[in-house]
């Protein structure tokens, strides 16, 4: 997390440089996504700066940050691990690595531990099926998780 | 200009026309939730369904341009069962607490269903469960399970009052119609007409809670006097048949709400805020009581001195109200216009934190008829000095008027239809009636008449202005 | 081998994916001759003449789609690329922008040049992490070497392309939801009229066209039309990938000519059925297609008009593969939840006819399923057949009614014995 408070206006300024002309209302999702980026979620006080930023009404982007499943409003813990729970991954054992996941760390579903390290959650699809059971973990995919390598998959995180 | 058919019936449409706009216009009876003609196409409830001719399918008419020769039926039996359906599903979730709901009576789900469906839910499953009484401002309440989703309060807040202040948060059956979070929808002049917009009872004025079954109240055309745009509004009060008996008998008279009366040449189909609080304008305390130097006396006494007064004055001026209607306006012009110096005041200046004029409909003249007042007799505002050397009878008719002005020799006499501590410092104070207690009209800032009916009656000790005026003349000058 | 190939036609290495290594492979001479040698009309004819299909799913022909947008209109022109691959089970087009960027960046000049677009865009399901590198890292290798953003080969054509990222939503994959959440707002999917080639992006005339549709345009121009129409089957010329997973040995992205056998592909190129168990069914194209068993599928072969013979389609390319034993209550369940969370909510028939279904289907795993409750679920898939703005209600419905016609029965038997006939089981047990 970065202790600079303010919007990164020189990137964002390079970032709408290279969309066309009028269309500041797209740079809405990239800018949300680093601001996320920076900050680990996306601050109540970021979003009045970014609707004046890119002259956009405030509420369009509160409907975004609602709509998509990426965008959190509040901080999770270092390790966000999304298990996909989709047809191939259950075909292949996602529900008991969702399972043993959720009883090795001491947590259900949607929760953190309390020494905010890992919280957990389950997603659908990641375009992955070719290697599931897939597990998100940040920006990354671990793909091929297993419920007998669970200990070498967890301690890939600090 | 296409021609199309529908249900055989042939019907001419405009270029650019929808199937559906087309079809209302022609007097075809068609459901629909999403569409409005003042607002974009949503194309989401899927209940406006017709079928075109040859085809095995519905579409849905709001988003079916009108092409030359296009024939739809819009009762066959393929679009009655899928209109059912969607019918259905609007309904799949919905609470049904009609019981508790103040649209009902006027709810649109309620119509088509008892026309178009009619069948009691087939689910065994619960409905989802969301939020009931959300305080979206401090004028509406929000009943999110009652929501269809229509999207018209959004749209409308994007396109028409422009102040972007509500939207939808999360997705699918747990959408939620929320306001903006810096607190717009406050601000928003014009948010109370998503009441009028939402076709059930998700969006209710606060005002309005729980205060009376539409059925037991009856609309009353009249005009707006916030401004000089003159919206044509209905009053709801009380049916007589339906006077509450052991509660405060003002409840049969008060007014319960006011909602626009659609008005293609002023305001279409909408009205500001303030038109919605007319109750706090017309409702409040009232002069009943004529006075001499303010004892009280009988009305006819008042008028009677009132009269010797105008007789006696050698240079009188009158300072008009702008809240006269034309009938009030053009009495005292026939009694007082050659006579009198007159000037029209401005009775109502713009309150703090009232917007002062937009874009939309609200204008900076916050009086109902200064426009016919200023037709016939120059504005107060625009003059300089004063009342001319010797006057000596000043009479002020209606209200906002700084007695200070009014030169300490001249004899007074005020008319005023609300109750005001300087009524007795008046030589004649005669209490008239307001614009709910009788028929009128008033022409607006663009020349438009429209107008006003009553809704109560006056009470008997209180003056007709209109009347009044002749009444004032004296004697001999009328004959002359 | 699936028969020819027309795109997996390299080694995949560390380098591969580099303008240096595509470069070698003869990358972007294709888009020196068309621009030295042809107008923007004569590459839509030849697309149009190839007859390739849309790949993402709905298989619409690319260049009926392209011949709808007028040149010389004055007014701007978009194409988009659809990387949102969001359809359960397919991942072929993650193989592509892993592994090929600079093939689709190639194959969008030459559209773009047929277009008239001078801004292009590829939109990225958000969680694609590494498939974004790939291709921001290609883009900028293009635009140093004076391929984006430049006027090229001595003409005044010259476009920019941009990688843009979704953040999580199914329904942005949806052409027209795809160009609404790349104006910034919900991903709402739009009602047509209007077409999005008359008023698409900002109400533009826009192309969308999936990833792998567009990766084929190079070879379409560097081979001709003809060339290509020789690959495949007279309805559905080309080649596809085919993105397979579930209970098969070797999952994984395989190209296949159209028209190779089913069976064949299933059990000599991926592997056969995990562990050796018997083949139950297979999900053809992506879970919104209807699902097919091994009887039915015996002797088809991987072709449009065999696979809709047999009542189905080749959807998106994303073939799940389903051993006996699985049980396919279970099965429809994971998939109604999932579209119940992706539905965006804008209309009523999906809004509420997704929650419906899945609230029923877990009321059946849950041992309080009635009998009406299955021809309900098949009401609810007809109430959101044509009815709905897009078409991920009919999706539903169609994985919906496809299970539930194939495997009735064990859905009778789970509501009558309060429990599933497989134990509830959606993984492969090892034969013993």
């Amino acid at each position: 997390m970065t202790a600079d408070r303010d919007l990164p206006l020189a990137e964002f300024d390079a970032l709408r440089a290279r969309y066309p002309q009028g269309f500041e209302s797209s740079l809405v999702l990239p800018c949300l996504r680093r601001i996320q980026e920076l900050r680990g979620f996306v601050p109540d006080s970021d979003i009045d700066a970014l609707a004046g930023y890119l002259s956009v009404p405030r509420v369009q982007i509160e409907e975004v940050l609602s709509f998509y499943t990426q965008f959190k409003r509040e901080g999770v813990g270092r390790w966000h691990l999304m298990v996909c729970r989709n047809v191939s991954c259950s075909m292949r054992g996602a529900e008991r690595v969702l399972d043993q996941l959720s009883q090795r760390l001491g947590i259900a579903e949607g929760e953190t531990t309390p020494d905010g390290r890992f919280t957990l959650s389950t997603v659908e699809c990641l375009g992955s099926c070719g290697t599931a059971p897939v597990v998100m973990v940040n920006d990354a995919y671990h793909e091929n998780v297993s419920v007998e390598a669970l200990d070498a998959f967890l301690a890939r995180f600090s | 200009m296409p021609q199309i058919f529908v249900d055989g019936r042939e019907i001419q449409a405009h270029a650019g026309q929808s199937v559906l706009a087309a079809a209302l216009a022609n007097g075809c009876d068609l459901p629909y939730f999403c569409y409005h003609p003042a607002l974009s196409v949503a194309g989401s409830c899927r209940v406006c369904v017709v079928q075109v001719e040859g085809r095995s399918w519905v579409d849905i008419a709001c988003n079916m341009p009108a092409t030359e020769g296009l024939r739809v039926l819009t009762d066959s039996d393929l679009v009655r069962e899928h209109r059912k359906s969607m019918l259905e599903l609007t309904l799949l979730n919905h609470p049904v607490d009609c019981g508790i709901c103040d649209k009902a009576g006027e709810c649109t789900l309620q119509d088509y269903h008892y026309k178009y469906n009619g069948q009691p839910s087939v689910s065994l499953d619960a409905k989802v469960r969301l939020t009931k009484y959300h305080p979206l401002s401090e004028r509406i309440v929000l009943d999110n399970e009652r929501c269809i989703l229509c999207s018209r309060c959004v749209r409308f807040t994007r396109e028409i009052s422009k102040s972007n202040a509500l939207g939808i948060q999360e997705r699918g059956d747990h959408s939620l119609v929320r306001a903006a979070e810096d607190g717009a929808f406050e601000k928003d002049a014009y948010s109370d007409n998503v009441v009028d917009l939402c076709p059930v009872g998700a969006l209710l004025s606060r005002s309005f809670l729980h205060r009376a079954r539409v059925w037991y109240l009856e609309p009353t055309p009249s005009v707006c006097p916030g401004c000089s745009r003159g919206c044509t509004v209905n009053l709801w009060h009380r049916k007589g048949e339906w006077k509450v008996h052991a509660l405060d008998p003002a409840r049969n008279t008060c007014i319960e709400r006011v909602t626009p009366l659609e008005n293609p040449q002023v305001n279409g189909p909408w009205i500001c805020n303030k038109g919605r609080d007319l109750a706090q304008i017309f409702e409040r305390p009232r002069a009943t009581q004529a006075m001499i130097k303010g004892t009280p006396v009988e009305l006819v006494v008042a008028v009677e001195a009132a009269r010797e007064l105008v007789r006696a004055a050698k240079r009188p001026a009158a300072v008009v109200s702008s809240w006269g209607s034309n009938e009030e306006l053009a009495a005292f012009d026939a009694a007082f216009g050659a006579r009198f110096a007159s000037f029209v005041k401005d009775d109502w200046l713009p309150q703090p934190g009232e917007v002062v004029e937009d874009d939309l409909l609200i204008r900076a003249d916050k009086n109902p008829n200064g426009t016919a007042a200023r037709a016939r007799f120059p504005s107060w505002r625009e003059r300089d000095g004063g009342f001319a050397a010797g006057t000596d009878l000043v009479l002020v008719w209606g209200e906002g008027f700084d007695l200070a002005q009014i030169p300490p020799t001249a004899k007074t006499i005020r008319l005023d239809g609300y109750a005001s501590a300087d009524h007795v410092r008046a030589d004649v104070f005669i209490p008239v009636s307001i614009q709910t207690e009788r028929r009128g009209h008033y022409t607006n800032f663009e020349g438009v008449v429209s107008a006003f009916s009553p809704c109560v009656a006056a009470a008997p000790s209180v003056a007709d202005a209109e009347a009044l005026f002749a009444a004032l003349v004296p004697v001999a000058q009328a004959v002359a | 081998m699936p028969g020819r190939k027309l795109l997996m036609t390299f080694d995949v290495t560390g380098t591969s994916h580099t303008l240096a290594d595509y470069r070698a492979r003869g990358g972007y001479a294709t888009l020196e001759k068309v621009l030295r040698e042809m107008t923007p009309g004569d590459v839509t004819k030849e697309v149009t003449a190839s007859g390739i299909q849309g790949r993402g799913g709905a298989a619409f022909p690319a260049g009926r789609k392209w011949q709808v947008v007028q040149l010389r209109d004055g007014q701007p022109h978009y194409l988009c690329a659809n990387a949102d691959e969001g359809e359960p089970g397919t991942f072929k087009d993650r193989w592509i922008l892993e592994n090929a960027p600079h093939l689709l960046l190639e194959s969008m000049l030459i559209a773009a040049y047929a277009l008239e677009v001078r801004h292009a865009f590829v939109y990225i399901r958000g969680e694609f992490d590494l498939p974004y590198r790939r291709l921001a890292g290609a883009i900028e290798e293009a635009r140093a070497a004076g391929i984006l953003d430049a006027p090229l080969f001595g003409t005044e054509f010259s476009c920019d392309i941009i990688a843009h990222r979704g953040a999580g939503s199914y329904v942005c994959g949806e052409a027209s939801g795809l160009l609404t959440s790349l104006e910034g707002k919900r991903g709402y999917p739009r009602n047509r009229p209007p077409r999005l080639t008359v008023r698409g992006l900002y109400q533009r005339p826009t192309v969308v066209n999936n990833v792998e549709t567009l990766s084929n345009i190079v070879g379409i121009l560097a081979n001709g039309a003809a060339a290509f129409k020789a690959v495949g089957t007279a309805k559905n010329p080309g080649t596809r990938l085919i993105s397979i997973s579930g209970h098969v040995e070797k999952p994984g992205v395989y190209e296949i000519e159209i028209g190779y056998p089913w069976r064949k592909f299933i059990d000599e190129d991926c592997g056969g059925v995990q562990n050796g168990a018997a083949l139950k069914c297979v999900i053809p194209g992506g879970i919104s297609t209807k699902v097919l068993t091994a009887e039915d599928i015996a002797s088809l072969t991987l072709d449009t008009e065999s696979v809709e013979g047999a009542g189905s389609s080749l959807g998106s390319g994303g073939m799940i593969v389903i051993a006996e034993g699985t049980c396919m209550v279970r099965l429809l369940q994971v998939m109604l939840r999932f579209y119940h969370h992706e539905s965006c909510g804008q209309c009523t028939p999906c809004r509420e006819g997704m929650g419906w279904m899945h609230r029923i289907i877990d009321r059946i795993v849950a041992g309080e399923g009635r009998p009406e409750d299955l021809d309900q679920m098949l009401r609810i898939s007809r109430m959101n057949d044509g009815t709905t703005i897009c078409g991920m209600g009919d999706a539903a419905g169609y994985a919906t009614v496809g299970i539930l016609a194939k495997y009735r029965d064990e859905f009778d038997y789970w509501i009558e014995h309060k429990r599933s006939r497989h134990d509830g089981n959606l993984e492969c047990r090892r034969s013993s």
